[in-house]
Formats: structure tokens, sequence, C-alpha cells
């Protein structure tokens, strides 16, 4: 059975690329549009992998990932951010809010899926 | 040593971070008795609790009671190993 | 299309959401809305601009979204203020970026170049407050994907010989607490490791406590892994990238000099031949005593240099706050769809609706009695009929937003052009109407801003003079009135000159230089074919083109246009549109034998005229007492040119009617067949644009209907000026 990755984006486009990128190296793929959507797709649906924007209306990534640690259920699913910001703030702010690695876009579609294979159990 | 019977313990499915506090205390919990933790349904195991495992191994041993992994589900045996953790036979012995 | 032209696609889509989102934004930080939320939201609007635009390679979009970018980023970190002059700036370099998603579209030909960089220079002066830039900038581009990753050795020593590469390496590894807290998992590393190449991996467990003891969420474990693969450092290093803070990690090329090296006796391999009993005990205890507790002193080899940078325990290990996200309504849930689909639902609905009319008139000429289960039946069709349709035409309204956040632009070029301080005020924004309507609403609206900004405001000398603030105001709003959206545009200018107004009328030709109008009808005379000339008419606000433009554009949409003025005080210019260009609630009469829709809204009441109520003053048309005064009648037929001679109102019918702006009057007409709910038909295609007629109908008997359009009878009724009213052929 493929993996389950969810993507947490307020961008149409980069919902869409990652899509394409993971679909086409074999994960499913469900989506949320910011990190309260992304929170009860999560707890709905459930994920294998979570891949997470930072910079999002409602609930920011750092939110969403700490909010996604603060459950049972997600404490060790692992969670990738995803942002255009690869600067050392940003990546020690995701580390603290629990974030397993980090994608830098714009980002290489093998280099995105070589990510999610890295971090998935 | 002991007097009373051996204590099976079956492990979760998924022995990670978040099970590895539980292991412990169920593992603790059973100190001074022989123990088979039967770990036939683990498919994914993590560092953390392959310390909490060693960490018991090395107890009982202390204690000189007998500890087994016991049927060791295919997923369980190729982890274990790949962590270089030490080898037990295809029974599960371990002493 | 392939899949990534087609994201592309989306791409741009999304890019005119942002940019319409930045524009609101920014108006509310020019309003005074300086909190974070605010200036978060505009950040986000250009960084999602600028993610994309770095997926398809469009460079001269991101590098001057970056710039706005990095702006922002101070902005919202408080090192900047974010000031009027600041906002200013902003708004600018919101207009450019515009024009930048529109040259990497392909639909203008290039940017203006000196503007775009005048704005990249003004923006890097406000986030670097006149200091060097340099730094703060080549930090900044590791947006675009660089990480310092390998050191170039030779830059130091550019004699010492390049590096043999390395058979193997090897590779202590020593995971902290943080690191599986963080979902990351040594078992996984392992795996890595193992796909580079062929792995020996040894456990260390000296560190580890006695059970009891065992602080479980700690890493006590060590691994040392040799991995028999000729790859280098970086992509070694690679596997460990999202856990170099949370680990200690020291890589040794394999048949390196071995100074810091420790040699393993054995080498205990990763998988033992099942039936290798082996004693736990006396393993665990050869374990011990070969592995070393320190990992490698980290200054023996020049790659370790690094990787013990990266061991230093990361400080961030408190939790830090989410940017404060102010609890708002969930997102609606929505799906996309293909306009065409749409559309071919309504069509599909308006001819159900016709054909249910249909079905409905046969019944009734069969004679079936209305208690008849079929005749209830189809009662209950014509109600579901109707659901179904408002429902449909439900899935294509759509607030008016999108157009009205394209103004603010226009107000600034053009009180710039014009040297008038202009502050737009917009109210409504969420007002729904169908999606053509939507469409079709810039340009007249565009138009009427410049005329209120180039001709109805002053200049601020004048203003002042004129004991006003410099600034003028231009309000845009829109509301539903009446099952109608109305869109008001009105500035606190000048007003109009009616002098000058009627002159060029009485001039042109247009009314009689003794005509006696009212203030009103003197301002309305503006949108008259012919009243705008080339000398009235600026370079801003005309382009050639009237006011009567303007009319008749929004009269094809079945709309009404009308303007009010107060000498000194401004004017409001009143657009009335349907809400939808697919039906009408219409009241069906004949006229000289023509079947013509009445529009339900604009009816008040009908009743037969008795002799006694009417009244003919001075030789003009009659009027008619209603509830205790008179309105005018207007012959219809004979307005519209069906026929020549006027009817006996007794005779007919009189429909009272009640205009956009409150006028009423009776339109004359020789009965009323029913009430019913008309499908428009294409009404620009099959008829040019008639005075009196709005738009055509095609009735449940296959006839085809005209529906009027009551304020221009009206209008013509009162002004006298006519113009040409023949049915088009």
């Amino acid at each position: 059975m493929s993996k389950t990755v969810l993507t947490v984006d307020d961008s149409r486009t980069m919902r869409d690329m990652l899509l394409l990128a993971l679909e086409e190296a074999g994960y499913t793929v469900i989506q949320a549009v910011d990190g309260v959507d992304g929170l009860e797709t999560l707890a709905a649906k459930g994920a294998d992998v979570v891949i997470t924007d930072i910079n999002m209306p409602r609930m920011d990534g750092f939110g969403f990932i700490e909010g996604m640690r603060a459950d049972p259920n997600h404490r060790t699913t692992p969670v990738l951010v995803l942002t255009t910001e690869s600067d050392a703030e940003k990546k020690s702010r995701a580390r603290a809010a629990g974030a397993t690695g980090w994608i830098v876009k714009p980002f290489d579609p093998v280099k995105l899926v070589d990510a999610v294979r890295r971090v998935a159990a | 040593m002991s007097d009373a019977a051996p204590v099976v313990l079956t492990l979760s499915p998924v022995l990670d971070l978040t099970a590895a506090e539980p292991l412990k205390a169920e593992l603790l919990a059973h100190r001074g008795r022989v123990l088979v933790v039967d770990a036939s349904g683990v498919e994914r195991l993590g560092g953390l609790c392959l310390q909490v495992l060693l960490s018991a191994l090395s107890l009982w041993r202390q204690d000189e009671i007998n500890l087994r992994l016991a049927y060791p589900s295919d997923s369980f045996s190729e982890q274990w190993a790949a962590f270089g953790a030490p080898a037990f036979d295809s029974e599960g012995a371990l002493a | 299309m392939d899949a990534f032209e087609a994201i592309k696609v989306t791409f741009f889509q999304e890019c005119d959401e942002l940019l319409a989102e930045l524009e609101s934004k920014l108006m509310l930080l020019e309003q005074g809305q300086t909190d974070l939320e605010t200036i978060n939201a505009v950040f986000r609007a250009v960084h999602s601009v600028k993610g994309g635009a770095g997926a398809f390679g469009l460079e001269a979009l991101v590098r001057f979204a970056h710039v706005f970018e990095t702006l922002m980023d101070e902005l919202r970190a408080g090192r900047k203020p974010c000031d009027p002059v600041t906002i200013k700036t902003l708004l600018r370099a919101s207009d450019v970026l515009a024009d930048h998603v529109q040259a990497a579209q392909g639909l203008v030909p290039e940017v203006d170049e000196a503007r775009s960089a005048g704005l990249v220079a003004e923006m890097e002066l406000l986030t670097h407050g006149g200091e060097a830039p340099a730094p703060v900038v080549e930090e900044d581009e590791d947006d675009f994907g660089f990480t310092p990753m390998a050191f170039d050795m030779a830059l130091d020593e550019p004699l010492a010989p390049l590096p043999e590469p390395a058979s193997g390496w090897r590779i202590e590894l020593r995971p902290h607490g943080r690191m599986y807290a963080s979902a990351n998992e040594t078992g996984l590393l392992l795996r890595e490791l193992g796909r580079l190449g062929p792995t020996t991996v040894v456990l260390d467990d000296s560190q580890l406590p006695a059970l009891d003891a065992l602080a479980v969420e700690e890493g006590w474990l060590a691994w040392t892994v040799e991995l028999h693969a000729a790859v280098d450092e970086a992509t070694v290093r690679e596997v460990f990238d999202f856990v170099e803070a949370d680990c200690d990690l020291t890589l040794t090329p394999l048949g390196a000099p071995a100074e810091a090296d420790f040699v393993f006796e054995e080498e205990g391999p990763a998988v033992l031949p099942a039936g290798d009993d082996l004693d736990i005990a006396a393993l665990l205890a050869r374990v011990q005593g070969e592995a070393v507790a320190e990992p490698l002193a980290p200054l023996s080899a020049p790659e370790a240099a690094p990787a013990a940078a990266a061991a230093v325990p990361t400080p961030a290990s408190t939790p830090a706050p989410a940017v404060a996200s102010a609890p708002t309504a969930p997102a609606p849930v929505t799906i996309r769809v293909d306009l065409d689909r749409v559309d071919r639902l309504i069509n599909a609905v308006g001819e159900l609706v016709i054909q249910q009319a249909m079905l409905s008139q046969r019944v009734l000429e069969s004679g079936l009695a209305r208690s008849s289960g079929i005749a209830l039946g189809l009662e209950d069709l014509e109600l579901l009929t109707r659901e179904i349709q408002d429902s449909v035409m439900a899935i294509r309204a759509q607030p008016v937003k999108s157009v009205f956040q394209r103004m603010p632009r226009l107000v600034r070029e053009v009180a710039d052009m014009t040297h008038k301080q202009v502050r737009l005020v917009t109210a409504g924004e969420d007002t729904e109407v169908d999606k053509t309507v939507v469409e079709r609403l810039a340009e007249p609206i565009t138009h009427m801003l410049r005329n209120a900004i180039d001709h109805g405001l002053e200049t601020p000398a004048e203003r002042l003079a004129a004991g006003k603030s410099p600034e003028g105001t231009v309000r845009l709003a829109a509301l539903h009135r009446s099952g109608r959206i109305v869109i008001e545009i009105s500035d606190d200018g000048r007003g109009i000159n009616r002098e000058r107004v009627k002159k060029i009328a009485v001039d042109k030709d247009l009314i009689a230089a003794d005509a006696v109008l009212s203030d009103e009808q003197v301002d309305n005379l503006i949108f008259l074919p012919g009243f705008s000339t080339a000398d009235a008419v600026s370079d801003i606000s005309g382009r050639g083109v009237g006011m009567d433009v303007v009319k008749r554009s929004i009269h094809a949409l079945g709309g009404r246009i009308s303007i009010s003025s107060a000498p000194g005080k401004g004017s409001t210019f009143t657009l009335s549109l349907p809400l939808t260009l697919a039906v009408l609630d219409g009241m069906v009469t004949t006229a000289a034998e023509q079947t013509l829709i009445a529009p339900l809204p604009a009816i008040v009441e009908s009743l037969t005229p008795q002799a006694a109520d009417l009244h003919h003053v001075g030789g003009l048309d009659p009027v008619i007492r209603f509830r205790d005064t008179y309105v005018p009648v207007v012959d219809v037929a004979l307005v519209m040119g069906f026929r020549d001679a006027p009817m006996d109102p007794t005779q007919g019918i009189a429909v009272i009617v009640e205009t956009e702006s409150g006028q009423r009057a009776a339109l004359l007409l020789d009965a009323i067949q029913g009430q019913r709910q008309v499908v428009i038909k294409s009404l620009e295609t099959n008829y040019q644009q008639v005075e009196g007629v709005a738009a055509a109908t095609i009735l449940g008997d296959g006839r085809v209907a005209l529906i009027l359009d009551v304020d221009t009878l009206v209008a013509i009724r009162r002004s006298g000026v006519r113009s040409d009213f023949k049915l088009a052929s």
C-alpha cells in the first residue's frame, strides 16, 4: 500500500507541484491549505509523512508542527518544512517546533521525493 | 531464583518514541520475573525502544534471570540486525 | 498541455489572487491598520508569488519579489517602521510586481526597467536604512536554494594536492534525544547509508544506563558505520542533513591517516547468520571494551571541522511561539469548476425554464382544471425549476472585489498624472453579482473613477481655497437594492457646472435653447450621445470616449446609470445592474400587437385608467391620478414607434412603474397577459441598441418578446429628448 503524504500549503501552485512530484513517485497525496486545516486533516485522515509551508494564514507552519507534536498520535510523524527561507533562524525555529527536516524551495522534484523517502519509516 | 511462572510481554507493532516510556514501565513491572518478550507483531523498531530493550537485557542479566526475545517478526529481526544489535538465535533465546 | 504547464496556468491565476490580496492589505496599511497580521499577509502574498516564480524559473519576477519580500520581512520583524513613506513605496512596488507578473506571463512585452530598478533601489534603501546592504543580502541569497556544503580547501592552500577520492567512510554517530523528538530515526539514517554502498554497523551501548535509571527519550547509544563506497563527503553528509545539530557526527575517510582513528579488532558485522548463538553479556562486554566513549577529536581531520561546528548543541531548544494567528472563520470548502461546465448547466436550466413555461401554457390551453393533478404537479415543477435556477445562478455569483481591487492602482496613477491628492474609499466589496456582470463592470467603473478625479476633484490649491481638505475623497461602493446591484461612485469635488453643461448641450443641438430642465435633467445631459467633445475630454478620463459610451455599455448589461450633483460638494454616479444577465421576473404585456415584458421590480401597481383620473396638461401627454398625485402617462407603443397615433388611455391598462431614481410614471399598454420568469437571450447579438428596450426573451409559446427599459422610457417621455427609436431589423 502506498504511503500517504499530507501537504500543507496556502499556495495552490505549490500544492499542485507537490502533488505532481509525489504522485509520480507513487505516494498518495492529501492536501490542506493552512495550519488549522492541516491539523484537522491529519486528525481525520492521518499521514505517513507531512510536508508543510511556513508562511500561511490562520496558523503558520511553526504552529502547525507544534500542534502536531502535541497530539500523541503524531509525535513521531515525520514533518518536512517547505520554505524558500533556508536561513538558520527559520530552520532552528522549525526544529524547535519539532520539524524532522526541510526542503528548500524552489525544489527539485527528485530531491523532494528523496527527502520524503529519507524520513518515511 | 524466581519462583513464579514466566511472564509473556507482547511488544506493540510500532516501537517508536511514544512507545519507549510505556515499554520501560512494562518491563520494570516484571522485574525479577522470567520474561518472554514476544516480538512477533513488531513492524517498526526505533532507536529509543532499542535502548530500552538492550537496557532490560542487561538488567535481567545482572539479576541473573532469564529474559528472552522470542518469535521475532521478520521486520524486527531485520531492524534489530541493521542496528548492529547483538544477535539472537532462531528460537529467540538470548542466554 | 502537460502537467507542468497546467500548474503554470494555475500559478498565474493564483498570482492574480495574490496581487489582489496584496493590494487590499496595502490599502489597510495605508488606512493606518499596520498590525502584524496585515503586514504578514502582505509578506505572504509577495512570498507566494516569489515561491511559484522560482519554481518556474521566472528570474526577473523572483528578483523583484525578493527585494520586496526582504523589505516586508524587516517590517514584520519590527526592525523598520511601517510609516507612510514606506507604505507609499510598497504600493508602487505592488504595481510593478503586477507588471512583472504580466511580463512573465507574456501579456506585456516587458517591464519598465527604469521604474522597476528605481523601486528596487528605493526598497533596498528602506530595508537597509542607507547602510551598505552587503552582508544581509548575501545571507538572503540562501533563499534561492544554494546551501554552502563543501569547503573548497584549494582556496586556502593552493598548493595542496587534491584529496584522493576516499574508498569509503567511517561514520561515527551519537544521536541526541532531540533527534528522536523531531521524528528522525537512527534506523532510517543507517538505512540511507546502506543505500550508498555496503556497510558494517557496530553498536556502542557503553553509555546505556540500567533500565530503572534510563531516561528513555535521551540518546544513549552510538554507532560506528563503515561505508565501503567511493562517494564524496557531501553525499554522506547529506544523509545527516536534517540531524546534524541533533547528534554528534564524525566522518573519516577510510584509509586516511589513522591519527585519531580507532581500530576495531572485529568488524562486528551487522547481519549475523542465523544460529550464531552468542551470549548477550559476552557480546556486550566485548562491544564495551572496543568502543570509545568520546567521539573523535574534531581537529584531527580537516573534514571534521564542519561536523564539530554542527555538533554544538542547538540553542533553540525552547519552543518558539507561533506567529500570532487570529482565530478567523474556517476557510470555506471550495471546488474549482470549469466555467464552461457551469455555463452549460445554466443554459440547460434556461431551456428547462422555457420548456416548463411552454408545458404550463399547453396544459392551460388544453382546458384542464387548475385543480387537476397535472396542473398542481406543474406548479410544484415550476417552484422546483425556480429553485434550481436560483441555485445555478448562485454558482456564477462572484463578489465585486476582484474589480474593486484593481481600482486603487488606477486612482494612484490618475492622481499622479493630474497632480491631485486622492483618497479612495471602497465599501461593499463582498457584494455578489453574476460573473459576467463583474467582468463587464471594470470598464465603466474605471471610466467613471477617472472622470471623478479628473473632472470632479479640484486641485489641492483649489480645495484649500474652497475651505476643503487638500486631499479629495472618491468613494466606490457596491450594494444590493431591490434585486439589483447598485454601484455608487461619488467624489467630494466641485460638482457639475450646470451652466456649462447646459450651454454645451444647446451648442450641440442636443436640447432646445429655451428648454426648461430640472437640475437633475441637466446633470444627466452628460450621458447624451455627442455630448463629450475633444476639448471637454482630457487624456486621462476621456481617451476620446464620452460618458454616453459608459451609459451604453451599462445599458447593454440591462443596467441604468444616473448622476446627482451638488455644486461645490461633489457628484455621485449611480449604476444599477441586474444581478444576473440570464433571468428576469417580468410582467408580460402587449402594445400594438407586440409582446413586451415589463421588469417586475420596477412595477408598483397596474390599473385601468378612468376618464375622470386623466388630465391633459398644456397639450402634452396626459397625466393620471395615482394615490393622490399625478404621474405622467407614457404611451409605450407610440414612444417606441409601433404606432403613429396615441391610444385612448381608457381603452388600455396603465402599469405604474418607478424608475431607479424614484420617479413614477404610468406605462400605457393594451393588455396584461400575466407574470412570469423569462430567460434573457443574447441581447447584444440579436438586437442592436434600441432605446426603451433592455433585452429580449423567448416566451413559452415560442414568441420573441422585448424587455422594456423602464428608466429610458420614462426619461424619453420627460425630457422630450429623442433619438433613433426604430427597432433594428
